[in-house]
């Protein structure tokens, strides 16, 4: 599956955090995407990466742009994480490794957990990739300023009244 | 109360009931998606909002920002599957009236963060229909719509 700059992500069909059936798209609603592929709560680069992330989240629920977590934690255990680090974002659970094989994002290097591989990308509001990150090695991750940047490049975009 | 607009719905509130439309009471603006489906019968509504036309605080004011933050947070992951949708009311452009919680069983409502600004009054009601919880982590509003409805 290409996952490349350009490319239409696949709309994820995946229980979130609470149980109850998403799609990326539906999550999305219209606004950009930071969509964040993690090994899981056990990991301390996870813990740590989406940390900044949550103090992120300030910004991000007022400038209309969302963030969504995709890890193989059940919803419980993604509810309780989630709680955890004071996120008010939405976690995607694909306990059974459904769509991380469709994805080929399988972290190899874990034969323990079979997590994903951390990854990044950040998506128009019609989920069309802007750009990847490749987290395997934790500076490969974006940072708060890559996201801020993704998310204003993605908002000039596709915002008719960004600049006027 | 103004035109509507685009993504927003009409109901009234006169302090022991809720009626779709422009019924007897206080009328308020709400998400259009809660009353757009197949309604869920004999529903509980935890209404935190009064029939005062003088109880309105702005959406913007730092309390209100935080009872949306504490919704997303823990109040909705709190009510699991017994949620059926949740929606602010508006009042127009900027005034926040209250917010609403339904649910299809009687949950924990003293822990309901809308009824830090407004107290709460439980309502059964046939009105309601289910919504997708808000994924987060916006709080803002769309276009002067009750959040968390509309979109761009």
């Amino acid at each position: 599956m290409n996952l490349t700059c350009g490319d239409r992500f696949p709309d994820l069909d995946l229980p979130d955090h609470t149980g109850r059936p998403r799609l990326l798209s539906e999550v999305a609603g219209g606004d950009p995407v930071a969509l964040l592929f993690s090994r899981g709560w056990w990991c301390p680069k996870e813990q740590r990466h989406l940390r900044e992330v949550t103090a992120l989240q300030d910004e991000f629920e007022v400038a209309y742009a969302r963030i969504v977590v995709v890890s193989i934690d059940t919803p419980e255990v993604q509810s309780a994480f989630r709680a955890g680090i004071g996120a008010r974002f939405t976690f995607l659970s694909d306990p059974k490794r459904r769509w991380l094989k469709q994805l080929d994002l399988l972290e190899e290097s874990d034969t323990v957990h079979h997590p994903y591989r951390p990854t990044a990308f950040t998506l128009h509001p019609d989920l069309t990739i802007h750009r990847v990150y490749d987290g395997y090695w934790y500076w490969g991750r974006p940072t708060s300023e890559d996201l801020r940047q993704d998310m204003r490049a993605i908002s000039r975009a596709v915002r008719e009244d960004f600049r006027r | 109360m103004a035109d509507l607009p685009a993504g927003a719905a009409q109901l009234s509130f006169d302090g022991t009931a809720l009626h779709a439309g422009t019924g007897p009471g206080r009328r308020f603006m709400v998400d259009e998606r809660c009353l757009d489906g197949a309604p869920i019968a004999r529903a509980y509504a935890h209404v935190c909002a009064l029939p005062d036309a003088a109880a309105v605080v702005a959406f913007d004011q730092p309390e209100i920002q935080q009872v949306r933050r504490a919704a997303l947070a823990w109040w909705i992951p709190l009510l699991g599957d017994a949620l059926v949708c949740v929606t602010t009311l508006a009042l127009d452009a900027s005034g926040y009236g209250g917010a609403i919680t339904v649910t299809r069983t009687p949950v924990a409502w003293d822990q309901d963060p809308f009824a830090r600004i407004f107290p709460g009054t439980v309502v059964r009601t046939d009105l309601f229909s289910v919504v997708a919880p808000p994924a987060g982590p916006v709080i803002e509003r769309y276009a002067g719509v009750a959040w968390p409805g509309g979109r761009f």
